[in-house]
């Protein structure tokens, strides 16, 4: 099960870069989940790893064969990957066991079979025993991406390559689609790259999450890393929400804002330097008496609002002396209404000084 | 690709070679179109400007010197001109209240429309000579019967009527493009303006006719284009009345002793002009019109007419009388009798023009056999040819696709008189020598089917989604295997009726066969043009009937396939 490698790629669109000098390394066996808002290139680099665009610069390796370069692509036909299509792209002429069937025909150590064995099987396994002569027109949304996943999966590709496959779904199948995938992954350990706008689902999916911003990788991690360590601005507000604090580092593991000071989770800021400090707004723990654990943050304010969204309060305090306001996340029921004095609690852990740009 | 790199491991550069297999079809295609569309445009041009003495303008200032063909170049215009205004004034009204209102007999009013516009117009205008000739004509006939009077009611050899049978040919154009239009608007941005309180009235005036307007300006310039190149009906009715139209001319040219230069000369401006006229309609459609129109279609009602229900079945009913019922049926009554302009006795009846058309007059049978080798086979290649192209285009296989997407519509702006020239001079002299053979007119009909395939084509794999094809690729099937596999099928309706429609046009086609036929290769519709100068009027109609015949079959088969009705007009 090899890994694949994307080394600096570069393509662009009419002059403009819809992937800029993007590398990324996924390992062998791993599902990796390229997150990001629409245009940031995720699909690009998707449609380059699969051999559908050229890119103008960089190349792609897979294990040690090398797929793509401005010089030579080897044909999406010849490079044992498979992919799921947002738009599924089952081939409404063709039975849903002919359309699983697809891609072993293709393959001339297949014998008929054996290859009815394994569409029967696999059609077992995404659990659509019972449909093989019907037409996709013929089934439900549900079904057909079990198909499409089928139709995916039955050639035990080297790399699988899914494209926002559940984009089109409801919510509720979606979540259960989720897990779904997640299941197969477990099951066959395919290596796997998983183009997705929506955080939660690169979050259920991936074993690691590949941020990417204006046609770059600019964080990659787990869902752990990305949402308690952030790198940037960008991940810190596109993979959960965050308080961005703007101050000036006043110390190695210090930043001050005003007459606001925040230890951070770090020790080697160059006092003097501009930092932007994320905190979680779950992270914040707020209370009406001023007690605080030892060795946090403890900031005082005045609550602004609070509103009840059922699961959870969502607190805006502003903070005395920084000229800031934090949004606080707390468990229900409202405790503190507008206008009410809080304290505000923060481990040093929980304050990620962002240390790239953008 | 002849860098090693990727052959870390060995078996991957040759699997690499192995995509280049689909290049030579795709370049094939390419090579042909251009051959097709560039030779006999660069011929044509060359010709115009060439003399033994290197580059002249002589020919050109021979044209339009030349008082005659000055006059030619006045009738087209007019013709042209009134022509699209007759057509705006058939088709917009008729569109309208079969679209949006509640006009009793729309899906007939609609098939009687689709009917003229497949109705080849040469066969209109040698109905209405039997129908208006000023002698013997049964409409004027008719006339002189009822009143006693000597003097014809119409004549039918005149300028006028010569607009008036091109008008109620071409209005089709117009009314395909104004109900399609019209199709689109959901009745709510009209109710949008009466609920902020504007009447009937200024509705019509102030939303659904802007709306429209592109529609309409478009569709007059369609008709215009159409008149512009027809060269059918002003043979029929204009070189009787003794004056001459520019495409009529053209064909003058070429009898004996044919002046080629001085024909390419004519020729290059009556192509600029259909040029200019199509850049021109192409800008407005793009501007406004279905962009802004387009988007979700939203419910439409249709508008009461009240009163007014039956006279305005009974305005429409008489349009259709003039350009359908009236001349299929002096065509059927000609078809069948001895002589069409005297009573349906049953002395009269016969069905000798049926015999001696398909068994014992040689020239027809040969001509029937001949439209139908050439029908057959221009289908086959131009639905071919047209679904490879718009496939390149549409997937952008090839780098230049664009430029076969221009080449492959350019023959619209080509008339066929215009085109029969270029393929004149450029088929007389090697490399390619086919003046004489079917090769010739095959090739015609080719270039000038092919902007119809071609849409029709573009438009059907415009409706397959591209990941259709790249889900069969990535399970490791090429591009040629993907084509025939996944692509083809899906694709099939669209090229079974684009294959209609390629055949329904050649059958019809009378402009360029009339320069490019010779003794041994006439087709159908030449033979109905001789057979009028000898007076043939029975055989005339018992061919024309059969092309109608063979014409109303085909779309039936195309109306199947594609579940829709040929104008595009939703049922």
């Amino acid at each position: 099960m090899p890994g694949v490698t994307l080394r600096e790629l570069t393509r662009r669109y009419g002059g403009v870069a819809a992937v800029e000098r993007l590398s990324l390394e996924v390992r062998p066996g791993e599902l990796m989940a390229l997150l990001g808002p629409s245009g940031c290139g995720k699909t690009t680099t998707l449609r380059l790893i699969a051999g559908f665009l050229r890119p103008e610069a960089g190349e792609i390796l897979v294990g040690d064969r090398r797929l793509s370069s401005p010089d030579a692509v080897v044909p999406p036909e010849r490079r044992r990957m498979a992919m799921i299509f947002q738009s599924y792209a089952l081939w409404p002429h063709l039975t849903v066991a002919q359309n699983v069937a697809y891609g072993l025909r293709l393959r001339r150590n297949c014998p008929r079979a054996e290859r009815d064995r394994r569409v029967r099987d696999m059609l077992r396994v995404v659990r659509l025993e019972g449909c093989e002569h019907r037409y996709p027109g013929e089934l439900s949304g549900g079904q057909q991406q079990r198909v499409a996943v089928a139709r995916a999966l039955v050639v035990e590709p080297e790399i699988l390559l899914l494209d926002e496959p559940l984009s089109n779904l409801d919510a509720n199948l979606r979540e259960e689609m989720r897990f779904e995938i997640r299941r197969l992954h477990e099951a066959f350990g395919i290596t796997t790259l998983y183009v997705t706008h929506d955080q939660a689902e690169a979050m259920v999916i991936s074993d690691r999450i590949a941020v990417l911003h204006r046609g770059r990788v600019v964080q990659v991690g787990t869902a752990q890393d990305l949402f308690l360590r952030p790198c940037s601005r960008f991940v810190a507000q596109f993979v959960g929400r965050s308080n961005l604090v703007e101050g000036v580092a006043d110390g190695r593991d210090v930043v001050a804002r005003g007459a606001l000071r925040l230890r951070v989770a770090s020790a080697a800021l160059a006092p003097g330097t501009p930092v932007t400090v994320s905190i979680r707004p779950h992270q914040i723990t707020l209370s009406a008496d001023g007690r605080a654990p030892a060795g946090a943050n403890v900031l005082a304010g005045v609550v602004r609002r609070a509103t009840y969204l059922g699961d959870a309060v969502d607190y805006e305090v502003a903070v005395d002396g920084g000229g800031v306001s934090l949004r606080v996340t707390a468990p229900p029921p409202v405790r503190l209404s507008a206008g009410a004095p809080v304290t505000l609690a923060v481990e040093p852990e929980a304050c990620v000084p962002l240390t790239e740009e953008d | 690709m002849s860098r090693g790199t990727a052959a870390a491991r060995p078996a991957v550069p040759a699997r690499i070679a192995g995509v280049e297999r689909s290049l030579p079809v795709w370049a094939l295609a390419a090579l042909i179109l251009v051959l097709l569309v560039a030779l006999p445009l660069g011929w044509l041009g060359w010709v115009s400007v060439s003399s033994e003495r290197g580059p002249t303008l002589a020919h050109y200032a021979a044209a339009l010197s030349d008082p005659r063909l000055r006059s030619a170049l006045l009738n087209t215009l007019v013709l042209a001109f009134w022509a699209g205004a007759g057509a705006v004034a058939l088709g917009a009204p008729l569109a309208w209240l079969t679209a949006r209102t509640d006009l009793p007999g729309r899906r007939l009013v609609r098939s009687l429309v689709l009917a003229s516009f497949v109705t080849p117009p040469f066969l209109g205008a040698f109905a209405w000579v039997m129908l208006a000739g000023p002698n013997a004509g049964l409409l004027n006939r008719a006339w002189r019967a009822l009143t006693g009077l000597d003097a014809p009611l119409v004549d039918i050899f005149t300028m006028p009527g010569l607009i008036f049978v091109v008008a109620i040919y071409t209005f089709p154009y117009v009314y395909i493009m104004i109900a399609n239009s019209l199709e689109l608007i959901p009745s709510d941005v009209e109710e949008a303006a009466a609920i902020l309180g504007a009447g009937r009235l200024r509705i019509a005036v102030t939303v659904t006719l802007p709306l429209v307007a592109p529609a309409l300006v478009s569709g007059f310039i369609l008709a215009v284009l159409q008149a512009l190149a027809l060269f059918g009906s002003p043979a029929i009715l204009a070189l009787p009345a003794g004056f001459h139209t520019v495409t009529t001319q053209i064909w003058a040219l070429f009898q004996y002793p044919p002046r080629v230069e001085t024909a390419a000369a004519v020729s290059i401006p009556l192509l600029l002009a259909t040029a200019l006229l199509l850049q021109l309609q192409k800008r407005l459609l793009g501007r406004r019109g279905y962009a802004a129109v387009g988007g979700r279609t939203g419910q439409r009602r249709a508008i009461p007419l009240g009163r007014w229900r039956w006279p305005a079945l009974a305005g429409v009913l008489a349009v259709m009388a003039c350009s359908i019922l009236l001349p299929y049926g002096v065509l059927a009554k000609a078809a069948f009798t001895r002589a069409w302009a005297q009573p349906l006795t049953r002395d009269n009846l016969t069905l000798a023009n049926w015999t001696f058309t398909f068994f014992q007059y040689s020239a027809t049978r040969d001509a029937v056999l001949n439209t139908l080798e050439l029908a057959v086979a221009t289908a086959t290649a131009g639905a071919g040819l047209a679904a490879l192209l718009a496939y390149i285009a549409s997937r952008r296989v090839i780098v230049g696709h664009q430029l076969l997407a221009f080449l492959a519509l350019a023959p619209v702006v080509i008339p066929g008189v215009v085109l029969a020239v270029g393929l004149f001079v450029a088929y007389t002299r090697p490399p390619f020598v086919l003046y004489g053979t079917l090769w010739i007119l095959f090739v015609a009909y080719l270039t000038k089917e092919m902007p119809v395939g071609y849409s029709q084509s573009e438009a059907t794999f415009r409706g397959i989604h591209p990941e259709l094809e790249e889900a069969g690729r990535i399970l490791g099937a090429g591009r040629l295997r993907v084509l025939r596999e996944i692509t083809a099928p899906l694709a099939r309706a669209g090229i079974i009726a684009t294959w209609c429609f390629v055949f329904i046009g050649v059958i019809r086609e009378l402009s360029a066969s009339i320069i490019l036929f010779t003794p041994a290769t006439r087709v159908m519709s030449v033979v109905i043009f001789d057979l009028k100068e000898e007076g043939h009027f029975g055989a005339i109609a018992v061919l024309g009937l059969f092309m109608l015949a063979m014409t109303f079959a085909v779309v039936v088969v195309v109306q199947g396939v594609l579940g829709r009705d040929v104008l595009g007009v939703r049922g």
